[in-house]
């Protein structure tokens, strides 16, 4: 089952590499304008022979993948070289996805309540999704950290972060 | 004696208490970073290298050289007590350190683990002071071509031990490549995939995918794993931490066999890490007098393997400020942090920056010395991090995640773009295409494109320049090999085939 689920990933996944490469490569006559001086090696060179490569790796990775050859060398290779592990579990995507909207959220929010509320927000959020066993305990662990940081940084380091509210209380 | 003078500028500036302090934290969140499940070195010194911003530039190496070798012993501690390697390059050294643990050994396991280390590192620090200035002065008669060869080379020979498939170690790194291509480009004033949007124009700052691509990618690894939590068996330390006078004697012909097969294959031909044990565990098996006990236990299993690791990522320095060349990921990370420092790693940053380069090597040398005494006393202390639950641990990364890529240019934009390569980075993970590539492409890829661009000058637009020039030749060829090496063997069974058959008839 989980190879099944492996080998539907690797195919989706060399459909987008190929894809990538091919907007890129499309991309660099599109979105690279001609230098105005003349040289022997203009801009757009480079790149476009990166997606033309990119464009060939991805292909035959492709080719691979959908008529199944080249497994056994690879894992050969995986051996000798110590290749990590790979992931075949099957992923738990919906508490994924609500992490990944606290991300965003915390991103967007970032400059608005500034470093200290949003980091508190961010981590009791994430531990109220991921573990509400001690959520007493996580909140003074939240609150510690995000403030605590807060104030290393931005009084003891002299990093400029974003104070949001707190300004108004004087920090 | 030029050479005794630059050690000891090189200890002036890194004996400072400032300095030694710097160096101490090092090692000592290194260490943590090392310890800490599911933290990599990769992930760590990227992590940390917002606590650098603020510092002098000899300062900061100091700190990111101390995090690197913390970060590289720590993950032998997991390895030997818990099973679980911190990093690819600490896999080998569960087999006979865990073994070693159960067996109620596992504080002689972690000593020789930790004199091991130090007995490569402080070879690998003196072959660099040793050959260091040499290797600069041979690079610095290089010219364009030569060095465009030179970062091919890198390159190549990196991403071909990276990873299942060689195909797609290569897109990783064009990946980096193309992605390194975006902003203005320094010599026609020309903009390149900007869309318009002004914090595109300086380009995409390595940082922001570096942590993205490593750090957040764990984050959503940990989260999706978390609903089936992994048995976590931990042994216990019996007994008294030091050697035997047995095992020292079992250890010295294995850790001399390890420090020099890691640094020449893992440091100087470039393998890296993980090979170089491997590499070194195999020679255990061939060569030492107690081979048959590999596997059940023996000392020989954790010496070799440590050695080897930690004199390969020590070697792999040389190259990085030597040559300006990373020869592995967390190399690549330390590259692009010097780089955000304005500094430009290379055969001029030994001539220029003399203070700089041999404080460095001082405090590497210093750093070891401190490793071998923070480690041992404190092992009670690392095993209790792994006690941290696994859900805190993921929303510290998260927050120091975003702290660190915010820091750099005080941009939202930056955050939102670290999440997007956090989602590239899971899928990456999940299709199995090795991620630290993608990292050493985008250091190398704009001083590629520039000396490519610059020998194109010199010989007035002909690829002929590269095949000129021998030295660009040769490297050039390492390169090609280093990249054809899947097919060798057909090859040559092939050619074998083609001659024997004439005398076989």
């Amino acid at each position: 089952m989980a190879r099944k689920v492996a080998k539907r990933e690797e195919r989706i996944a060399s459909v987008v590499m190929t894809t990538f490469a091919a907007a890129y490569l499309i991309g660099t006559f599109l979105f690279i304008p001609r230098a105005m001086i003349k040289q022997q090696v203009g801009p757009s060179a480079f790149p476009t022979a990166v997606g033309v490569i990119m464009l060939l790796v991805s292909v035959l990775y492709l080719i691979q993948q959908f008529r199944g050859i080249g497994k056994e060398a690879n894992e050969k290779r995986a051996a000798i070289i110590g290749a990590e592990e790979k992931v075949e579990t099957k992923a738990d995507l919906k508490t994924m996805g609500i992490v990944l909207a606290i991300m965003f959220a915390y991103a967007f929010l970032f400059d608005i309540l500034g470093y200290a509320i949003t980091t508190f927000l961010a981590f009791f959020i994430g531990t109220i999704v991921l573990n509400r066993k001690h959520l007493v305990r996580d909140a003074i662990i939240a609150f510690v950290a995000s403030f605590g940081l807060y104030f290393v940084f931005s009084l003891v380091l002299r990093v400029q972060l974003p104070a949001g509210p707190l300004s108004l209380l004087g920090f | 004696m030029d050479l005794l003078h630059n050690i000891a500028l090189g200890f002036s500036v890194a004996g400072t208490p400032f300095n030694l302090l710097l160096a101490f934290v090092g090692v000592f969140l290194g260490t943590v970073i090392g310890v800490l499940p599911g933290i990599g070195p990769m992930t760590g010194v990227a992590l940390l290298i917002p606590i650098c911003f603020g510092l002098p530039p000899s300062s900061a190496i100091i700190l990111m050289a101390g995090i690197y070798y913390g970060a590289m012993y720590g993950g032998s501690t997991t390895s030997i007590l818990v099973n679980t390697p911190g990093e690819s390059s600490s896999v080998v050294t569960c087999i006979d350190g865990h073994e070693m643990a159960k067996q109620g050994r596992a504080g002689p396991a972690l000593a020789a683990a930790a004199i091991g280390s130090f007995v490569a590192g402080t070879f690998a620090t003196i072959m660099l002071m040793a050959f260091g200035p040499l290797l600069a002065q041979v690079a610095l008669k290089f010219g364009p071509p030569e060095f465009f060869a030179l970062m091919v080379m890198g390159l190549t020979v990196v991403t071909s031990l990276a990873g299942r498939s060689m195909l797609k170690a290569v897109f990783s790194t064009l990946f980096g490549l193309a992605i390194a291509m975006v902003g203005i480009d320094l010599q026609s004033g020309v903009q390149r995939f900007t869309f318009g949007n002004i914090q595109f124009m300086d380009g995409i700052e390595f940082l922001v995918v570096a942590i993205g691509i490593f750090a957040l990618t764990e984050v959503f690894i940990n989260i999706a794993e978390m609903k089936n939590p992994k048995e976590v068996s931990m042994e216990k330390i019996k007994g008294g931490l030091w050697l035997t006078k047995e095992d020292w004697k079992r250890f010295w012909p294995s850790s001399i066999r390890g420090t020099l097969s890691g640094f020449f294959v893992g440091g100087i031909a470039g393998a890296g890490a993980a090979v170089a044990s491997f590499v070194s565990y195999g020679i255990e098996k061939r060569f030492s007098k107690h081979r048959k006990e590999l596997g059940t236990g023996a000392i020989e299993g954790v010496t070799g393997p440590e050695s080897a690791n930690n004199a390969a990522a020590g070697g792999s320095l040389i190259y990085l400020l030597c040559l300006g060349i990373p020869g592995s990921g967390t190399t690549a990370i330390m590259l692009g942090a010097l780089m955000m420092f304005g500094l430009q790693p290379g055969p001029l940053l030994f001539t220029q920056q003399p203070a700089f380069v041999w404080g460095l090597i001082a405090s590497m040398y210093i750093g070891n010395i401190m490793l071998l005494v923070l480690n041992l006393p404190l092992v009670g202390m690392w095993v209790k991090l792994l006690k941290v639950p696994e859900y805190l641990l993921t929303l510290f990364i998260l927050i120091f995640s975003f702290l660190g890529v915010y820091t750099m240019n005080n941009s939202v934009q930056d955050l939102v773009l670290m999440v997007i390569f956090g989602i590239v980075g899971y899928g990456m993970k999940r299709a199995d295409v090795p991620a630290a590539p993608i990292i050493l492409g985008m250091v190398l890829g704009k001083q590629m494109e520039e000396k490519f661009r610059q020998s194109m000058v010199i010989s007035d637009g002909s690829f002929g320049i590269f095949f000129s020039r021998p030295i660009a030749v040769v490297f050039l060829f390492i390169a090609f090999l280093s990249i054809t090496n899947p097919y060798w063997k057909p090859a040559i069974n092939g050619a074998k085939r083609l001659l024997s058959k004439p005398k076989a008839a």
